[in-house]
């Protein structure tokens, strides 16, 4: 504890002393003897660190963090009960409804939404309330990636809600834990292929799938280039250096080799089973069909897999020998990866950059993969503590301050609907979410990207300024002209035609506007909560005035035309430059 | 690679080391330097189809007798097409070959358009296409120190190498391409790189952004909310994207002037898109042929947007045949070769099938051997150009040796390409009007190779 004030503090001076003099604000001065963990100070800041957590600010969760600080507030979301996926469509199916993909994200939405529970909706105990667990899910989900476009898996929501589960129970436990429950449940498996991956039979020159082998290199811990500490890339001669190669590719694909449904007896006739335990649960090796010998001879004939080689791996050269098991192999396997110094800046920064900041320092990456690291008892990848140190990192709780041309993210097309959501309060009176395909108007949906390099990649860059500068942006990568035109198009046509005429829908989520639109006869005071609840208080002199130009213009007299206002602010602060950018 | 280091981008040589990016409006001074294009009197067209997860080449393009058919069935085992399912081409080194015929009960089309297509002489075959920095040998692979282009086998950076021909992803071969050649369009506010319903980086220029559309009949569409129609929320939207473009934060900057330009292209383009008559080529109802039927609209209004030259891309998806590879890649060749048919038909009725060249490219081909129900990832691969000005009918390139371990094997059944992206993007640009003496700027690694036109080309 102590240490990590005073980390915190240091950090702080640095900060601070790299930027200029007015940026070092009340804020940071109150903090700096309490270090960054203590606040927050205002309904502003509040507000600000529940972008970073929640899936948008309400005013009871500001005033319920103001009473617990930051710190408490952290350790009662991770106490919280989680809201998992299969209960709920497990409770569609009881209603005599099909389960397929819509169910799924019926769950999704409402985990998301929080709020009640169609079950039991006003049941105090069922109300969900995990956003922070939801929002990190959510960022895993974008790094461990599987997608219902695979038919394969898309074809079953129990596949897909299973899998999700895993992210929303790991997202608070330890990544070795995540990244063996990633590999073996089948979802994945039948995703890329490590399902009914075989030992060769090289009469038929047929060798290991290397699917898997490949991406769970590159996507989910080590990545392709070694990394410093602080998540820049290692240079040689001035190139980067490949963490791996194909050698290493080939040895992986023999490890992830026998693995089949659960409690399978026969390699080709065997099934999820009538109460699906195969999605359920993890895959059971049949030996038969492990390659327990391995692609490369070492000097004494010994055959091996050659997996990752790091300073102090534990296996000598990073090869695993002959005569493991499916199961030996796979712990020692996954006991590879897992030590190798670059899971957590790899790790760590894309946390970030899903969070809080698509370009953190590199200082700040190292202070977080430090944690990562060790926590502060001697454990390595304990992910609590990892998302603790992001949240309390001086970077994420000032940055908008000390870097205020380059801090802070665009945020995905998805979470500016969910904002809308939130900040009317809208719901359809089952309190069910009925939204099936959002990926048509806003590029993207829970586990449905095109590929398994997600909706776009962490190094994405727009043209222009942002590249010129080597700086990233990844989420406009789903923001080309086709693509943010639908985004725009979707919410202004909520706001304008899916409206909540006199309470809400019984089973559609229109747009409750009519809480606000007592507001909005005074509409000073309708921007006052948007700029606190949509944008935490830093909507722009310029911007507000531009907007009351716009809304004062629209004559307020009646409901009409106090709701028009309401969906003329919405809608141009939904779409404006300042709002896009989360800092 | 240092995202800095692209000062030394090869395009900024060209201009005699003027970095592109230098701070404060430098780009002008290259959008000058450039501007020494005359106006085009005719029309060229380049649409690259990229094939996402890396086609397999190799069952696409297959021996039907001849010593290659013998190695090819000992490689590919339960992989192997049927000689009696593969649509003959030509014969070249003493095998014939021939296009996987991909029918099914379902699809009794297949690839055979494209087949035509190549029988009357308007498409070709290049062999063994791939991302290479130098001529390679197996022994250079495994030589330390030797130049390779990026990951050979990671989806991503092989998707950027063929579309950017270097190691970072700052710039689109097409997007140089551009960059040299717009100010020879009539119109050069309009962006001349269009993307259908896709995302990439070939087009990526330094000076013109691409466009991007939806396919068929969406297109370009309208920001509704703020129509003319309703003055005053348009003027407050387009206040606050001006106000945004002069905010600190840099990528508040970025989407004001993203959605400034997507305003202004999409007024540029959609009512000559919505006056252009009803093209009558049939295309496939596939999100591919919605997508070049939507160049094909595009293409029709040429002269109303002022465009004499023109990059399009689309792509499709589902070539990442690890599993079930067998009943997965005939569905996604049928899919290209038909929309691709159809696409070259609608040249033929707009009357520019001399000026239109489509061409494909992929992340890589795939392994030599199976993995028990479908291929892993490769390198090199064969690719189709298509038009009215391709020197059709002929494979160029050598085709590979598949034999696993053999003479083209560099990793363990991956073939190393002899033909590069540089090379088979140069020959195309050669023919869509870059100077020769500026090919080597567009493509960096074009000097390693002795031949920068393979030939393809009228």
């Amino acid at each position: 504890m102590k240490s990590r004030v005073f980390q915190g503090a240091l950090a702080l001076t640095a900060l601070a002393l790299s930027c200029s003099a007015q940026a070092v604000t009340d804020e940071m001065l109150i903090d700096s003897f309490d270090g960054p963990s203590a606040g927050p100070y205002s309904d502003a800041e509040a507000a600000r660190f529940l972008q970073q957590t929640t899936f948008g600010p309400t005013p009871a969760d500001i005033q319920h963090l103001r009473q617990l600080g930051y710190a408490s507030w952290i350790d009662e979301q991770f106490a919280l009960p989680a809201s998992l996926e299969v209960p709920y469509i497990e409770w569609v199916g009881s209603l005599g409804e099909n389960v397929h993909q819509p169910a799924r994200l019926e769950a999704w939405f409402l985990h998301v939404m929080g709020g009640p529970d169609p079950a039991d909706p006003t049941n105090p105990a069922m109300i969900h309330r995990d956003q922070l667990r939801q929002r990190v899910a959510f960022a895993l989900s974008e790094i461990f990636v599987v997608s219902d476009v695979n038919e394969s898996i898309g074809i079953s929501a129990l596949a897909m809600s299973s899998y999700y589960d895993v992210l929303i129970r790991d997202a608070f436990l330890d990544y070795r834990q995540l990244l063996e429950d990633v590999t073996l449940h089948a979802t994945m498996g039948r995703y890329l292929s490590m399902f009914r991956n075989q030992k060769p039979d090289p009469a038929l020159n047929i060798r290991p799938d290397e699917n898997y082998a490949r991406e769970i290199n590159q996507l989910f811990s080590v990545g392709l280039f070694l990394l410093n500490p602080d998540g820049t890339r290692v240079l040689q001669n001035g190139e980067p250096v490949p963490t791996y190669d194909q050698t290493t590719v080939r040895g992986f694909a023999s490890v992830f080799t026998g693995w089949n449904w659960h409690a399978c007896d026969d390699w080709v006739n065997c099934y999820p089973g009538p109460d699906e335990s195969g999605w359920r649960l993890p895959m059971d090796p049949m030996e038969s069909f492990h390659d327990e010998s391995g692609p490369d001879v070492d000097g004494q004939g010994r055959h091996y897999k050659q997996l990752l080689v790091y300073p102090g791996v534990a296996l000598p050269q990073g090869r695993l020998l002959e005569g493991g098991t499916a199961r030996t192999d796979l712990t020692a396997t996954l006991d590879n990866i897992f030590h190798h110094p670059n899971v957590g800046p790899f790790i760590a920064k894309q946390v970030i950059q899903r969070l809080v900041t698509s370009n953190p320092t590199p200082a700040f990456v190292a202070r977080v993969a430090g944690v990562f690291n060790d926590n502060g008892q001697g454990m390595r990848g304990d992910l609590k503590a990892m998302v603790k140190a992001i949240l309390l990192d001086p970077e994420t709780r000032y940055g908008h301050r000390a870097l205020p041309m380059t801090f802070g993210k665009v945020r995905e097309p998805l979470m500016r609907l969910i904002n809308l959501w939130r900040v009317t309060g809208s719901h359809a009176g089952n309190w069910r979410y009925s939204y099936p395909y959002p990926q048509f108007e806003f590029s993207q949906a829970p586990l449905r990207a095109p590929s398994v390099f997600n909706f776009f990649q962490p190094e994405f860059h727009a043209p222009g300024e942002v590249t010129e500068q080597g700086l990233v942006s990844p989420e406009f990568q789903i923001m080309s002209d086709a693509q943010v035109t639908r985004q725009t198009n979707d919410l202004g046509h909520r706001l304008v035609y899916g409206f909540a005429d006199g309470g809400a829908h019984p089973t559609q989520v229109l747009i409750d506007e009519d809480a606000d639109a007592a507001l909005a006869a005074d509409p000073t005071q309708l921007l006052d909560k948007y700029d606190l609840l949509l944008m935490s208080g830093q909507m722009s002199q310029t911007m507000r005035e531009v907007i009351l130009d716009e809304l004062t213009a629209i004559p307020g007299g009646n409901l009409d035309g106090r709701r028009a206002r309401v969906q003329d602010a919405l809608y141009l602060i939904l779409n404006s430059p300042e709002y896009l950018i989360q800092k | 690679m240092n995202r800095r280091n692209f000062l030394r981008n090869s395009l900024s040589a060209a201009l005699g080391g003027v970095s592109i990016y230098s701070a404060l409006g430098n780009m002008k001074l290259v959008a000058a330097a450039a501007a020494q294009q005359n106006t085009f009197t005719d029309y060229k067209a380049l649409v690259c189809l990229f094939m996402t997860g890396g086609n397999d080449s190799f069952n696409t393009v297959v021996p039907i007798s001849g010593p290659a058919r013998a190695i090819y069935q000992a490689s590919r085992q339960t992989l192997a097409i049927p000689a009696s399912e593969v649509l003959p081409l030509t014969s070249v080194d003493g095998s014939s070959y021939g296009l996987y015929g991909a029918t099914s009960s379902l699809d009794p089309v297949g690839t055979s358009g494209v087949r035509d297509l190549f029988n009357t002489g308007k498409a070709a075959v290049v062999c063994n296409v791939g991302t290479l920095v130098r001529p390679t040998t197996p022994e250079d692979i495994t030589t330390p120190g030797f130049p390779l282009p990026g990951e050979i086998g990671a989806h991503n950076g092989q998707q950027n190498w063929w579309q950017t021909s270097r190691p970072d992803n700052v710039s689109g071969w097409g997007g140089r391409m551009a960059d040299l050649l717009y100010t020879g369009n009539a119109n050069r506010e309009l962006p001349m790189t269009i993307a259908i319903d896709a995302e990439q980086v070939l087009l990526q220029g330094s000076i013109v952004m691409p466009y991007s559309m939806n396919g068929d009949p969406y297109g370009a569409e309208d920001l509704e909310l703020i129509n003319p129609a309703y003055a005053n929320r348009r003027e407050a939207f387009l206040r606050l994207m001006d106000e945004g473009t002069q905010r600190t934060h840099m990528l508040e900057r970025s989407y004001a002037r993203m959605m400034n330009r997507t305003i202004a292209n999409y007024q540029g383009i959609a009512g000559a898109l919505d006056a252009a008559p009803p093209l009558t080529t049939p295309f496939p109802t596939t999100l591919l042929g919605s997508a070049l039927k939507m160049v094909a609209r595009t293409i029709s209004v040429r002269t109303a947007l002022g465009m004499g030259r023109q990059i399009f891309f689309v792509e499709l998806g589902g070539f990442d045949t690890h599993d079930n590879q067998l009943a997965a890649h005939p569905v996604a060749l049928a899919s290209v070769a038909q929309s691709l048919a159809a696409f070259y038909n609608a040249t033929v009725e707009l009357g520019v099938a001399d000026g239109v060249t489509a061409f494909t490219a992929s992340d890589f081909g795939r392994n030599t051997a199976s993995n028990g129900d479908g291929s892993d990832h490769g390198w090199g691969g064969h690719h189709f150009v298509i038009g009215g000005s391709v020197n059709g009918g002929s494979f160029y390139g050598t085709m590979p040796n598949l034999t696993v371990g053999g003479p083209d094997d560099g990793y363990y059944g991956a073939v190393i390409p002899k033909i590069s992206v540089d090379q088979y993007g140069a020959t195309l640009a050669r023919w869509f009007g870059v100077a020769p003496g500026n090919l080597n700027d567009v493509f960096p690694n074009l000097g390693n190779f002795q031949v920068a036109d393979l030939g393809f080309m009228r």
